[in-house]
């Protein structure tokens, strides 16, 4: 999803002249085609991402749209107060860009964690949430993020995610119907549809077919969709890399109890605890149960005949 | 403009009377914070920047942030006495809804560069503006004035490095050095250390002065900028301009009285410069 999002922003930076990109000290080597075509238009801000965030709303507030980029934990908790008074209070088109969000850093330990991130920018009035699946989510979700006039918050992954193939292109807001299904339906934000879509491979053998939507846009949450699917399915799976808090768990109980639906719901996600031991993400997928075959396994025990 | 230093002493003692009766009809504190100010926020609006109060948006002006917001009365205060909006609204000063909260909305007064309200932003923010600008070769200026108590504030030194590393030559910093914070001395608070010293060692252009002597205010602003190629500070050291008021952490808090208010006015020999509803 990185190389992916280094070349759009080169691709974007082409087509506006108001796009601007700062780092805050991150990317080596990721952004020398961009600094080789548009030097003035690359600031490294340096180990600073209070005064990156500033800076950034200082260039929206001159008609600039700035992309800010750190490692994900760095971006989000850290300048959380620039972000929250500077950006989303003015409402600038400002796009906070999180590497390495949730737990794609798990081995790097408690301080690289950012299974946060998604439940920080949420808490912003304002602020549209996105976590795509796969580069090419990552490539078309950048493009239409910085179209909108408010402030956005991108969680990317590290390089060399594999894509997939959906029924339904990216559409920002839209939760993104991967493929359809009968009885229950599967859930996904950022790089979880990918352990989905091996469930799903391996249940198709024993007739199991659940729906799968990836929910790259945990906000705006697409309600739409959840109204649809509420009526037509028995039993909802959301699967996240994110704390239970201000995830797309929680974004969808909320709206269950809000509507009165009735559809089972399993979270499948990290619990909420600082995660200790430097495990890898497979080995939190196990010990957590929230990879490819807690959702397998999910799947079948809810689609089992009482 | 106002040229001579005699001329902004006055409008000096009009805006510091005008700040006290909206701090009494608004039943706000913070008045010291916005007194302290005065001099250096008349010089810089009545003498130095470039705003069009009527068209506060062109994009030539130079832009102007008040970093510490809770010293809001004062820049309400002049920006009315300019023509930004009418004065009959200084007396909404506080009050629910309008358009002059205690602290600067940029929803509620869109001619603001920005809001203010949470301190140590507005330098980095004023960093951004001046980036953008330098990259339109614009020729505006941008001014950010901050409380002494703000220099606490880590961003602010982040914001001064990044502003020297991008030889931000058109930024003119301004700390209002009152002495006094929330809830104590600002120089025990930063280790009795010159702040002047530190600006000069981030590699900025940097001056001291009375922050009450006009003539020495205009004279630095007149040098602005301090050294080619670097972003400048200028410190003034300031005080309430009350004698009642004047080094007691107290008034950073206490809303005038009645008699505070008629006790004020009568030693400033100034009255406010907006009607005022008795």
């Amino acid at each position: 999803m990185r190389r992916a999002f280094a070349n759009t922003l080169c691709a974007l930076a082409e087509q506006d002249q108001r796009l601007i990109f700062l780092t805050g000290d991150l990317g080596f080597q990721v952004f020398d085609e961009f600094i080789k075509r548009f030097p003035s238009r690359y600031i490294n801000a340096g180990i600073a991402e209070a005064q990156m965030v500033c800076a950034a709303a200082g260039l929206a507030l001159e008609g600039y749209r700035p992309v800010v980029y750190s490692i994900a934990s760095f971006m989000t908790a850290r300048p959380f107060e620039q972000i929250r008074f500077c950006v989303a209070y003015s409402h600038l088109p400002v796009v906070v860009v999180g590497a390495g969000g949730g737990f794609t850093y798990s081995v790097s330990g408690v301080s690289h964690h950012a299974g946060d991130d998604l439940a920080l920018m949420s808490l912003l009035p304002g602020m549209t949430v996105v976590a795509p699946g796969d580069p090419h989510e990552a490539e078309l979700l950048l493009k239409q993020l910085l179209r909108i006039d408010g402030p956005s918050y991108l969680r990317i992954g590290k390089f060399g995610e594999p894509t997939f193939q959906a029924e339904a292109p990216p559409v920002l807001g839209q939760a993104r119907l991967v493929c359809r299904g009968d009885r229950i339906a599967v859930l996904t934000t950022g790089d979880m549809v990918t352990e989905a879509l091996r469930a799903l491979e391996e249940l198709r053998a024993e007739n199991i077919t659940p729906w799968l939507y990836q929910f790259h846009t945990i906000k705006p949450l697409d309600t739409g969709t959840l109204d649809l699917l509420a009526k037509q399915v028995e039993a909802v799976i959301i699967v996240e890399d994110a704390l239970p808090a201000g995830g797309l768990g929680a974004a969808v109980t909320t709206w269950m109890s809000a509507t009165l639906s009735h559809p089972r719901l399993v979270r499948l996600g990290p619990p909420d605890e600082f995660v200790l031991g430097n495990p890898t993400r497979d080995t939190m997928f196990l010990r957590y149960h929230y990879g490819c075959a807690a959702i397998a396994e999910t799947c079948r025990r809810l689609s089992a005949k009482p | 403009m106002i040229a001579s230093a005699k001329q902004l002493e006055e409008r000096a003692c009009s805006i510091r009377a005008t700040c006290i009766q909206m701090a009494h009809d608004g039943k706000e504190g913070h008045l010291c914070s916005a007194l302290s100010p005065v001099d250096v926020l008349v010089a810089l609006f009545y003498s130095f920047l470039n705003i069009e109060p009527k068209t506060p948006k062109q994009e030539n002006r130079d832009r102007f942030i008040l970093s510490k917001g809770h010293g809001c009365a004062s820049l309400y205060a002049i920006m009315a006495d300019q023509g930004f909006f009418p004065k009959e609204k200084l007396s909404e000063y506080n009050r629910a809804g309008a358009m002059l909260p205690n602290h600067p909305c940029l929803h509620a007064l869109p001619s603001l560069e920005m809001s203010s309200g949470s301190l140590g932003h507005g330098l980095g923010v004023g960093t951004g503006m001046a980036y953008g600008l330098q990259l339109r070769n614009s020729g505006a200026r941008v001014v950010v004035l901050a409380g002494d108590g703000e220099c606490n504030e880590g961003s602010i030194w982040e914001s001064a490095a990044f502003a020297a590393a991008h030889r931000m030559e058109k930024l003119l910093f301004l700390v209002d050095y009152n002495g006094i914070q929330a809830v104590g001395r600002s120089d025990e608070i930063m280790g009795f250390t010159s702040l002047e010293d530190k600006f000069r060692s981030f590699g900025w252009g940097a001056t001291t002065v009375d922050g009450h002597d006009m003539e020495a205010i205009l004279a630095a602003l007149g040098r602005f900028p301090f050294k080619p190629g670097s972003p400048s500070a200028i410190i003034a050291k300031t005080r309430t301009g009350v004698s009642f008021m004047e080094n007691d952490v107290l008034w950073h808090y206490r809303k005038p009285s009645v008699e505070d208010l008629q006790r004020s006015l009568t030693e400033l020999g100034a009255q406010p410069i907006h009607r005022t509803t008795p």
